[in-house]
């Protein structure tokens, strides 16, 4: 080998070897590629992406949608069954989306603290996102999460959920405490930017929004604690509300659609083999039992259940039936009294369907933290007495929120007749006794439109009351309640990051849908 | 043949010519024109000027004054005196004389006088005149091309007479006798013994002996090197081989032909690519794990287009499309990295050299035509799958109304076949009968028209040859068409004696019109013959393929789209074109400084534009026309890509001899550039319905990507030297270093050694007469491959969206790769080991060879948690082996007069490990095929174990072995996570590597003077592969194996648990799985994964070519008035003629779906392979 390696020396040194591989950083830069970009775009990128729940997923869980067919590919949630691809898209939203465009922004900030502002907002949103994955799943990566580029880590612990939670505290108090009203104006922000849903042109208005955004979330993870640590909830919660939470629906944080460049994807989904889609019979009795003027633009029945694209869809709510949750097409007859059965209709089952030109609309906004939830927080807030005011006007304001809300979906007006109406209604009408059984009821109906957290306030505040799927008795395993009482981790964890995922697992008490986050008491 | 291996031929030819016809004018009246009728002794006087006593100067006086030649020993005679007095002499008279002088034997033959000593005691005088018949024979030496060959040595058996033949091939001699044997002669030729058999012409073909004992093989580099100085294996190509069993692409033709080379070509439409592997698979799935192709000096990578079960599900064709069998000159296999070190990163799976023919000097001008039709029929075995007696319909019931018709069509679980009339998913009743050939009466008979033209010449300053070359293929499914024209120049020119200049050019226009769409799922044929109920008739779906009412699709199926059918498309005008241009030019320079020195530059130019149009048809699985905003469905989507590479190089070579060494040394540097950008558009949302153009779309978009663009490049330096001592042992060193533009400028730099030598152990054994030459060869070498590591791999970029969200621009980070900036190329160690003997005067040939190969630092792209950010980062880790045996046997069982029989036989034993896969990840996950679209099964890489290893789920079984059904309802069960083995996999369990350990091929050619068979069997063993087919067409009630419980149901032959999990008590299962519940049953298979039915051996011998060709030539040349004609030869061959064994019943076991490595080991509803009957003409003027 000397030899040859001699004889290489020779003559490399003959034609000179700094010439080899002159210009090579150069070549290996594409002229056409995007090597630079404003942080901003990638935040509002991740605005974007951030999940709030499917209607195979959180929806099912917390039975207002079912799915009665059995095709393998549509096996889940109403046959109690672990089913991956309905498990991960809040994982696969946020940290190969959200949360690495998230991570990258602040990396381009630097620490110049010259888009203070931005990076605030950034804060907050991810702890947003944050929130939501320990809602979906208990213990994940976050200290350690995001981290492949800038420190090489490719396999990131998991950490304990309550922790996470304590974190998420600090940054969001922190970013509120650092936004400035004559700070950075990020025009780019999906909510409330120059092209926002709520479109603002200066920092201040922008900057008051995203307090109250923030104090906004603050309360909603305050009030997580309620059952684990009241004391905690009671402090948290008030440190939100003087911070100065939403107050109107016009302070509320969505994404609006046009449904051709952009559309609500979930709801696009339900068009296709629409014969396996079905609204689920807890949700149509309680729109149907409180004469729910929301009722005829949440569920539809349509002359052909597997082409509900064609025809007008009869809306009248009387007229509405929910599939019983837990049932399987091919049995349903046997499995419910025949005489409740109401048989095949066309290609699919005679039920109600989710309505399609309303909220289930491809058009339909998408909502991640509104004034309706916030007062209905609040209305329990007041009724646990964590805060002063009425829990009733907290309780009515909400439900007011959430039907002039309506105006934002396709076709739909709740007017201020039927919102009076509906207020007087029987289980509806505040009862102080009650409050907490009507306060999340109306909070699981609010949710139509994120089933996130519908599904983490279920699980909260154990309302609505709704019966245990009983398809099988698997969810009663492992002590569990016969609910879901969280997603499992992404099939793909327990091989790409093995022993991270196996420490987390066996700290949750087992990868399984009966295992709890930490807030989650029974 | 290569053309410069040609010219040294004939260099080395015409010195040897020279040097036989000086060597026999010293020893023999050569030449003497004495064909009159001959005299006898008596008849002759002779005038001797002298009296003479010795006897030598009488001789010489006789030599002197006669035409005869006298053939003595100086030191026999010396001593010997005469008295022979001057005057004139009869020549008898004067030999009887001299006889009893001298007391010696005199025999005359012809014009030849021997003189040897009698015995003391010998009685003299002793004269003998034998004056024989002379023949007069002439004739014309051609080579297989029917190219005359100067320099032929041509010499009448036992005797030393002979001649060369001359510039245009003619030779004439004189024979002694009607019945002699003449021996034609001719370096890097197989030598001939001819019969004269009274005939006074006799024209010769001189076949190349490729293993001749002074075979000159082109190298790395195109540098000439003499077989003998090689340690490492190589093996040149009969190129005839290419041209009489000629195939689309050109490299099918090689199957089964040369050890170690392992071509599998997918049956994926006619244009489709081959997968090629040299020695194994050297890293792992997504490298290009084919060889480096050199083209005249330019290095071009396969580049198949395959399917690869991630993304496109049709065949493009690759760049070996591009070159014409009919233009090859000479086509060289370098095997191992030794061979292909030379070439660096490139050549990590070894190289295969190819040089075009550019004409030969001073050879007048000559016209080549060849032409060559092809049909291709598909072959059917679907007779040992497909059962054909129940029907249509579902629970044991046929459908009794259009809708279940319809969404039972895919089932076949109906009532027994009894021809009664039975409604259809149309409507319309047809007979219940078994329609099982439907497939083949949609496909049709393919066809092959290639007709090429050359036109060729050469002065004594250089040649040239340009020819055109026309395809127009048509494949087996109806509108797929591929159609090719090249075109492609060769010049020679000597500029000055020293300076000569050679150029290439290769210029293809392809097109490759529907190749038809491969795959499980998706609009492909064949899948949905396989899938729907055999007792519906083609021409339902050919009659019903559009709904009258909707315009869509006729629902056919419970399928949905997902299965779609063909007639749909046809009549819908599906079509995807692709359409390729091509450019391969070379342009060498090379300067003879002294005899022993050159210097060589060359510049090398490669680009290729692609255009790719191709629509999508709205009403798919009865979906609607119509968007939700009015506009119509469909879709339209251009592609435009090019690529450009750019390779410029020289050499600085010489070679020196110093008694009995020798030194041969060369240096040379390459810089090579690469440049690849694609532009895409899409229409969608039109106007106007079913008008593919893009104004027509209202939503246009340019793809994810609109502009991709990349360049790269790779400086390097190389050299390489060469000592030999005595002919007998040679060591040959190379080095190279490759700088890469696309690694970290820190570290940006590799070195590539090679060391091999070559004994000829022959020279040592020279007393061992069956031994003629023997070389013992060994060598180690390091490539690298920069394969893997793209260009801007190592940076993080950005993509905005091609949309504006509600008037706002949006970014995201690209890609879900983490970029990594110490990237490395991986590395392969080769070593090899090989004997190469020629047993029996030549006349058998054996070499062995044993190499081991292994790769380190393999670019994986490891899974990493997507908590990180990414899904994936390429990671230098993980490494694997392939080790290998490689034989090849040779030699002509039959010669007998004019027959000739030659075999040759080469085999290939494989075995390939994963050694480690950089972790304590011990498995690794390739591809899953158990959930999306595909059905069973996985491929990994596991440590330990071969290469592509598949696993399925297995029956539960109990420790007994006995099969554990579900105690509740007689189902089946499968393997779990508690199954041993299975923990980590979640129940799949190893069932082979897909990788055949035996592969070779057994070649004979039959020859009988002008006519020539060829048959050649080619066989694999030991690949497992997993049937999409059988599996699906199981749990659809469609295969043999469905038939099992139709009447009264089923009991499973296996045991249920009656006791407890922990403690099991198993007892006979008794369950009957009612017929309603069969489909429930079967479908298991898939749900469960269970493969047990659905795994076989690739196992196959088949009778892969026929081919009967008779030569003309000579035939016409006795035709007044056609000699105009210098060639004429004419050939038919059958491709595939028959399956002699295989274990896979049903389908082909080389039916594969990709020429990648993604898919590995499964048989995805391929098209059927074909059956291909091939007549060519060759002529010559």
């Amino acid at each position: 080998m000397k030899t040859i390696k001699t004889y290489i020396f020779l003559f490399t040194a003959f034609f000179l070897l700094g010439s080899c591989d002159k210009d090579f950083v150069e070549i290996n830069t594409n002229p056409y590629a995007i090597n630079e970009v404003e942080p901003g775009l990638l935040f509002a990128n991740s605005q974007r992406l951030a999940h709030i729940g499917g209607w195979a997923g959180e929806h099912t869980i917390v039975q207002h949608f079912v799915n009665a067919y059995n095709s393998g590919a549509t096996l889940g949630f109403n046959f109690n069954a672990d089913i991956d691809g309905i498990s991960n898209p809040q994982w696969d939203a946020s940290y190969p989306d959200a949360l690495k465009n998230l991570g990258q922004a602040v990396v381009l900030l630097g620490e110049d603290g010259a888009q203070s502002n931005l990076l605030s907002m950034i804060r907050i949103w991810k702890a947003q996102i944050f929130m939501g994955l320990v809602d979906h799943y208990g213990d994940v990566p976050y200290f350690n999460a995001g981290k492949a580029v800038t420190d090489g880590i490719f396999y990131p612990e998991y950490d304990d959920d309550a922790a996470i939670y304590d974190d998420l505290y600090t940054e969001i108090t922190a970013a509120l405490a650092a936004l400035n009203p004559s700070g950075d104006f990020v025009s780019a922000d999906l909510f409330y930017g120059t092209n926002g849903s709520v479109p603002s042109g200066d920092a201040a208005t922008q900057v008051a929004k995203w307090k109250k955004l923030g104090n906004s979330l603050l309360l909603r993870l305050g009030m997580r604690y309620s059952k684990v640590n009241a004391s905690l909830a009671e402090s948290i919660v008030s440190e939100a509300v003087a911070g100065g939470v939403m107050t109107a629906n016009a302070d509320n944080a969505y994404l609006t659609y046009d449904g051709s460049l952009y559309s609500n994807g979930g709801n696009a989904s339900l068009r296709n083999f629409s014969y396996f889609n079905y609204a689920a019979e807890p949700l149509v009795d309680q729109l149907k039992s409180t004469n729910d003027p929301r009722g005829k633009f949440i569920v539809a029945s349509y002359d052909e259940p597997a082409a509900i694209t064609d025809g007008v869809p009869d809306t009248v709510l009387a007229n509405q039936f929910g599939v019983p949750v837990g049932v399987l097409s091919g049995t349903i007859a046997a499995d419910i009294a025949m005489a409740t059965y109401r048989g095949p209709k066309g290609g699919g089952l005679n039920y109600s369907q989710m309505n399609i030109y309303s909220v289930a609309s491809p058009v339909a906004p998408r909502v991640f933290v509104t004034y309706a939830q916030t007062s209905l927080l609040l209305a329990e807030a007041a009724a646990m007495g964590w805060i002063s005011g009425s829990a009733q006007d907290f309780y009515e304001d909400g439900i007011a929120a959430d039907m002039q809300w309506y105006s934002q979906y396709p076709n739909s007006e709740v007017t201020a007749s039927e919102i009076a109406t509906y207020l007087s209604q029987p289980g509806v009408a505040f009862d102080a006794a009650n409050a907490l059984e009507l306060i999340n009821t109306q909070y699981w109906v609010v949710n139509i439109s994120n089933g996130s957290e519908a599904f983490a306030n279920f699980r909260r505040s154990g309302f609505p009351t709704l019966s245990r799927n009983d398809f099988d008795d698997s969810l009663l395993a492992n002590g569990g309640d016969g609910f879901v009482r969280r997603m499992s981790y992404p099939d793909r964890e327990s091989s790409a990051n093995e022993t991270n995922y196996s420490a987390a697992a066996a700290a949750m008490g087992g990868d399984v849908l009966t295992s709890r986050v930490f807030w989650d008491k029974p | 043949m290569n053309a410069k291996l040609r010219k040294l031929i004939l260099h080395v030819s015409k010195f040897v010519a020279y040097v036989t016809i000086f060597c026999y004018s010293l020893t023999m009246a050569f030449g003497t024109e004495t064909s009159a009728q001959q005299k006898l002794l008596g008849e002759i006087s002779v005038d001797l000027s002298y009296q003479k006593t010795s006897l030598i100067d009488v001789i010489k006086e006789l030599e002197s004054k006669t035409d005869f030649s006298f053939v003595y020993s100086k030191k026999e005679l010396a001593e010997k005196n005469v008295l022979v007095p001057e005057g004139e002499w009869k020549m008898d008279v004067l030999m009887y004389s001299i006889s009893s002088q001298a007391n010696v034997a005199i025999r005359r033959v012809n014009q030849q006088i021997s003189i040897k000593p009698l015995k003391p005691d010998a009685k003299a005088p002793s004269v003998e005149e034998d004056i024989r018949v002379r023949v007069g024979v002439s004739g014309k030496v051609v080579d297989e091309n029917g190219e005359s060959i100067a320099g032929v040595t041509i010499v009448v058996k036992g005797t030393s007479t002979g001649t060369i033949s001359d510039a245009s091939g003619a030779y004439s001699l004189e024979v002694p006798e009607e019945n002699s044997v003449l021996i034609f002669s001719f370096i890097g030729h197989v030598t001939q013994e001819i019969s004269v058999g009274g005939r006074s012409v006799i024209d010769v073909t001189m076949v190349v002996d490729v293993f001749s004992l002074e075979e000159v093989v082109v190298t790395a580099l195109g540098v000439e090197k003499e077989s003998k100085k090689l340690g490492y294996a190589v093996t040149s190509v009969n190129t005839k081989d290419l041209v009489d069993n000629r195939t689309t692409n050109v490299m099918e033709s090689l199957e089964g032909r040369v050890a170690g080379l392992n071509i599998t070509p997918p049956a994926a439409g006619a244009g489709s690519s081959m997968q090629v592997r040299l020695r194994g698979q050297a890293a792992f799935a997504g490298a290009n794990n084919a060889p480096l192709f050199v083209i005249n000096g330019l290095p071009i990578d396969q580049g198949a287009r395959g399917t690869n079960g991630r993304g496109e599900n049709r065949d493009l064709g690759d760049n070996l499309q591009n070159i014409n069998p009919d233009d090859i000159e000479s086509m060289t296999v370098l095997k191992g990295a030794t061979a292909a070190a030379i070439y660096g990163s490139r050549a990590a799976n070894g190289a295969i050299i190819i040089t075009t023919k550019s004409g030969r000097k001073n050879q007048g001008i000559g016209v080549e035509y060849s032409a060559s039709y092809s049909a291709m029929e598909a072959l059917n075995f679907m007779d040992e799958l497909f059962q054909t007696e129940y029907g249509a319909g579902d629970g044991g019931l046929r459908p009794q109304d259009k809708g279940s018709a319809a969404s039972q069509g895919h089932y076949g679980w109906g009532e027994k076949l009894d021809g009664a009339p039975t409604i259809n998913f149309d409507g319309v009743s047809r007979p219940y009968s078994a329609y099982e050939d439907r497939l083949f009466d949609f496909l049709r008979t393919g066809s092959n028209w290639t007709n090429t033209i050359a036109l060729s010449g050469g002065g004594d300053k250089g040649s040239f040859r340009a020819s055109y070359s026309d395809v127009d293929a048509k494949g087996i499914t109806p509108n797929n068409e591929y159609k090719k024209r090249i075109f492609n120049v060769g010049l020679n020119h000597d500029i000055t004696s020293k300076l000569k200049m050679q150029l290439n050019v290769n210029y293809a226009n392809e097109e490759n019109i529907n190749s038809p769409q491969i795959g499980t799922q998706g609009p492909g044929a064949v899948n949905f013959f396989t899938r729907m109920a055999i007792s519906n008739p083609l021409e339902s779906y050919k009659q019903s393929a559009v709904d009258p009412v909707s315009g869509s699709e006729y629902r056919e199926s419970g399928f949905f789209g997902t299965i779609v059918n063909p007639y749909y498309l046809l009549e819908k005008g599906m079509y995807f074109n692709d359409d390729r241009n091509r450019l391969l030019g070379t342009t060498t320079l090379r300067y003879q400084i002294t005899d022993w020195l050159y210097a060589q530059g060359r510049y090398n130019y490669d680009q290729s534009n692609n255009f790719a149009e191709w629509n999508e048809v709205a009403g798919i699985g009865d979906a609607d026309l119509l968007n939700n905003d009015g506009t119509y469905g469909g879709g339209y989507n251009i592609r435009n890509t090019m690529t450009r590479d750019i390779n410029s190089d020289f050499l600085i070579g010489g070679n020196k001899e110093f008694g009995v060494f020798s030194v041969d040394a060369s240096v040379g540097g390459n810089t090579y550039r690469t440049q690849w950008q694609r532009t895409e558009q899409n229409a969608r949302n039109f106007t106007v319905p079913e008008l593919y153009t893009l104004p027509n779309g209202t939503l246009r978009d340019q793809g994810i990507t609109p502009y991709n663009y990349s360049v790269s490049r790779v400086n390097s330096l190389y050299g390489w030297t060469e000592f030999g001592y005595n002919g007998m042992l040679y060591v040959n060193f190379t080095g190279r270093n490759d700088w890469f533009s696309v690694l970290n400028p820190e570290n940006n730099s590799k070195f590539y050694p090679s060391v091999s030598g070559s004994f000829i152990f022959s020279e040592v054994l020279q007393s061992q007469p069956w031994l003629s030459y023997g070389k013992l060869r060994a060598s180690w070498a390091q490539v690298g491959s920069a394969n893997g590591v793209n260009p801007y791999d190592g940076r993080l970029t950005y993509s905005i969206l091609a949309n504006q969200f509600n008037g706002q621009t949006l970014a995201g980070v690209s890609g879900q790769a983490a970029p990594n900036a110490a990237l490395q190329p991986f590395t392969v160690t080769e070593k090899e080991l090989g004997i190469e003997m020629r047993l029996f005067e030549g006349k058998v040939l054996v070499d062995l060879g044993v190499f081991e190969k292994i790769t380190t630092d393999q670019i994986l792209n490891v899974q990493i948690s997507e908590a990180s950010g990414f899904a994936e980062s390429k990671q230098n880790k993980a490494s694997l082996k392939n080790t290998g045996f490689e034989s090849l046997l040779q030699g002509s069982p039959i010669e007998a007069g004019n027959f000739k029989w030659t075999s040759s036989w080469n085999n290939t034993v494989l075995s390939t490990e994963v050694l480690d896969l950089g972790g304590p990840e011990s498995l690794l996950l390739i591809y899953f095929n158990g959930t999306g679209n595909e059905f069973l099964g996985e491929l990994r890489y596991t440590v330990g174990m071969p290469m592509n290893q598949l696993y399925t789920r297995s029956y539960l079984r109990n420790d007994n072995g006995d099969v554990v059904l579900n105690s509740a309802n007689g189902r089946l069960l499968a393997t779990n996570s508690s199954t041993p083995g299975a923990e980590n996999t979640n129940g799949f369990l190893p069932v082979g590597s897909s990788m055949p350990k035996l592969t070779g091929g057994w070649a004979n050619t039959f020859s009988y003077k002008n006519l020539t068979l060829g048959v050649h069997i080619d066989y694999k063993f030991g690949g497992t592969v997993l049937s999409s087919t059988w599996l699906n067409t199981t749990r659809q009630g469609h295969s043999i194996l469905s038939l099992e419980g139709r009447e009264g149901g089923l009991v499973y032959p296996g045991v249920i648990n009656t006791g407890t999990q922990e403690n099991p008590v198993y007892v006979d299962n008794n369950i009957t799985v009612p017929v309603s519940d069969l489909r429930a049953f079967y479908s298991d298979y898939r749900n469960l994964q269970i493969g047990d039915p659905f795994t076989f051996k690739t196992d196959f011998v088949k009778l892969r070519n026929i081919s009967l060709s008779y030569n003309f030539t000579s035939a016409l040349s006795k035709v007044g008035g056609l000699d105009f004609i210098k060639g004429l030869t004419m050939t038919a061959a059958v491709r595939n003629l028959a399956i002699l064994y295989k274990d896979m019943p049903g389908l082909d076991p080389e039916a594969i779906q990709s020429s990648g490595d993604f898919r590995a080991g499964y048989e995805n509803s391929s098209l059927p392979t074909t059956r291909n009957y091939t007549f060519s003409l060759n002529v010559k003027f």
